[in-house]
């Protein structure tokens, strides 16, 4: 088992093994430290960083549904700066492989928080989030239209020192037309899938579950739909390194994203149910290797096989 | 220190058709435990409910000579529904001790305090009750429920604080004063009654009125609050309530034990 060879290459980006956990959902990864030894990962993203530190929206912002959950958190966070001066050192101090994941209103915004990061060695990587669902401004108006999204990637990548990850939004017709904008103005790796807006209705008031009306929907319900993102992405573009994110909760779910083309993972809402799992997932995937004499986790990337899908024919 | 542990059913007691006592071995959660912190239960496989469940430690005892951590359960809903149908000897996935417990450390022998309880805000003042008799703390309690077969473990407060400190009300009159707790408690200060700080914990209307109370009367407290959490443990951000300095606080983690002052009660 010890003989698997569990690192992954994301252009640049190398990481000791395909785990990462996505943000929004392993805090400030110092929260964690309780429950999992954070250098055995092969990444954490940290919850949606802006320039200026964001209270959120007012609750209830959580509902659970069939497997899986909405939230429309509205990404309350402590700021670039107190995440940098306050978490960053004791993150690496613990062997953290940190992703910094940044939102904005505007493009400034994004291209202050970007320009903040600077050449920081400690962050391996800059996530863009052009994909939340949860605020009036900003967020999703990046993620739906390519168009809009090419711009603000063009004027991030001029500035950004770092590898740069874009965060793409499942809630689009054609998701390989906002990658294929993303990865052609720079974009080094795509991760893929935010969350699917949702609405849940509690049936004795008539009012929306979630205080904001509609919440993002994630967990193993959304699994199926993100692995089928990351197949199209992946088809569409060969050579693009790839997150999958969605549903993960097992190792089987790992290998799922990476037969279907994604390089890496980042596990999400699990992490709620159980803090310790990204640990474990990292095991279990070097298990499921040795068990089926996979000596490099890698050579299991795009090992789709698809038949040809018949055309349909009349009685 | 909060631990993720598999700790296996020892006992369920049934009190009715809506409320059970579940007795878990205390593990290593057991020990730390004080009173006001809470664990994230898991109900069933994972898929139904899909999220752990919040249930206040309700007391650190032993079941046949095995040390045990006790929850009191209201069925509410699918994840409490599951939980009341454990067998023994089922292991339950349960992250704990979580959250910030009740402030007790500045008491000492002369203080007197209050509990108040409202239904099944019964659960975190059982351990607390050990903890203040333990201390030699004087405190009485005021518990409210619906009726008296929904007013719950009578006879452990009674034990650890002493039969004249516990007064009940019931919304049908079935067990001590007909009416509300708050009412209640509102007596006892008329009656001249001081107390050094107020713990509470139940539903919002009665937090609301005990925090006005309170206030007029300048005596401080400390609520157990409740929310909606997927995590319990301040990374999710979804259990949050509005506070006072315009802010929105975790209630897992810089809660759930909160001074009703820390709180902005119009926007809750
Ligand atoms: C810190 C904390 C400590 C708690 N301690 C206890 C305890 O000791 N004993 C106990 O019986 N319950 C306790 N609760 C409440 C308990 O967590 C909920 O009753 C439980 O999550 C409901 O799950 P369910 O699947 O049965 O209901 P669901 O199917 O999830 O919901 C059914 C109904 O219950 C309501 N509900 C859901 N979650 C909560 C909640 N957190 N608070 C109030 N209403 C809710 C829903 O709005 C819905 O109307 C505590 C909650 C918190 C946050
Ligand atoms: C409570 C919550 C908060 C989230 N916050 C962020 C965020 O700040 N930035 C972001 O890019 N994604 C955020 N996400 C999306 C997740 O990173 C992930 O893309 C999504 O939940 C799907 O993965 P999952 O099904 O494994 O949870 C959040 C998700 C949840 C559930
Ligand atoms: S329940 Fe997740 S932050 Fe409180």
């Amino acid at each position: 088992m010890s003989t698997v060879d569990l690192a992954v290459q994301l252009g640049t980006l190398r990481l000791k093994n395909p785990i990462a956990t996505a943000s929004g959902t392993f805090g400030y990864g110092l929260e964690f430290a309780e429950f999992v030894d954070l250098s055995v990962l092969g990444a954490i993203s940290i919850k949606g960083l802006s320039l200026r530190p964001c209270h959120g929206n007012p609750p209830p912002r959580i509902c659970e549904t069939d497997a899986g959950m909405l939230n429309a958190i509205g990404l309350q966070n402590v700021g670039v700066e107190a995440f940098l001066s306050e978490k960053l050192p004791e993150l690496d101090r613990l062997g953290a492989t940190v992703i910094a994941n940044v939102w904005g209103d505007t493009e400034e915004d994004y291209c202050a928080v970007v320009e903040r990061i600077g050449a920081e060695r400690r962050i391996a990587a800059i996530e863009l989030n052009v994909s939340c669902p949860n605020v009036v401004k900003g967020g999703m108006v990046f993620g739906n239209d390519p168009v809009a999204l090419g711009a603000l990637v063009r004027k991030v990548r001029e500035i950004a020192k770092r590898p740069l990850i874009v965060k793409l939004s499942p809630n689009v017709g054609d998701i390989v037309s906002t990658a294929r904008a993303a990865v052609d103005n720079g974009a080094d790796i795509l991760s893929l899938i935010n969350t699917l807006v949702g609405l849940a209705i509690d049936l004795e008031r008539r009012e929306p579950k979630i205080g904001f009306t509609t919440g993002g929907l994630s967990g193993p319900a959304i699994r199926h739909v993100a692995v089928r993102m990351v197949w199209e992405v992946r088809r569409a573009l060969p050579k693009v390194p790839i997150f999958g994110i969605g549903g993960i909760e097992k190792a089987e779910d790992v290998i799922e994203f990476l037969v279907a083309g994604a390089n890496a993972v980042q596990v999400g809402t699990a992490n709620f149910r159980n803090p310790s799992v990204s640990a474990e997932l990292v095991k279990g995937v070097a298990e499921w290797c040795a068990a089926h004499g996979e000596s490099r986790v890698s050579n299991i990337v795009g090992t789709l096989k698809t038949r040809p899908r018949p055309e349909h024919t009349y009685a | 220190m909060a631990v993720n542990e598999t700790l296996r059913v020892l006992r369920t007691l049934r009190y009715d058709a809506r409320h059970f006592s579940l007795f878990l071995q205390a593990g290593t959660i057991g020990p730390q435990a004080q009173p006001g912190q809470f664990a994230m239960l898991q109900a069933g496989d994972g898929w139904r409910p899909y999220l752990r469940r919040a249930f206040s430690i309700a007391d650190v005892t032993t079941w046949r000579g095995v040390p045990a951590i006790e929850f009191v359960v209201k069925v509410v809903g699918v994840g409490t529904e599951t939980l009341g149908r454990v067998a023994e000897g089922t292991p339950v996935p349960v992250l704990g001790p979580l959250g910030v417990p009740f402030p007790i450390g500045d008491l000492g022998p002369g203080d007197r305090v209050a509990l108040v309880a409202g239904g099944i805000g019964l659960a975190p003042l059982v351990l607390l009750a050990r903890h203040l008799s333990e201390k030699g703390i004087q405190a009485d309690l005021f518990y409210g429920g619906r009726n008296e077969s929904e007013i719950l473990k009578r006879a452990d407060f009674e034990r650890l604080l002493g039969p004249h400190h516990c007064r009940y009300a019931s919304d049908d009159g079935s067990l001590g004063r007909h009416g509300l707790v708050t009412e209640l408690f509102e007596g006892a200060l008329a009656g001249g009654t001081r107390f050094r700080r107020v713990y509470a914990c139940g539903p919002v209307p009665m937090f609301r009125a005990l925090a006005g109370i309170l206030e007029e009367a300048k005596i401080d407290g400390s609520f157990a609050f409740e929310s909606a959490m997927a995590c319990g443990f301040g990374v999710c951000l979804g259990c949050v309530a509005p506070t006072a300095d315009g802010r929105f606080a975790t209630i897992c983690r810089e809660g759930p034990c909160l001074p009703p002052s820390a709180i902005d009660w119009s926007r809750l």
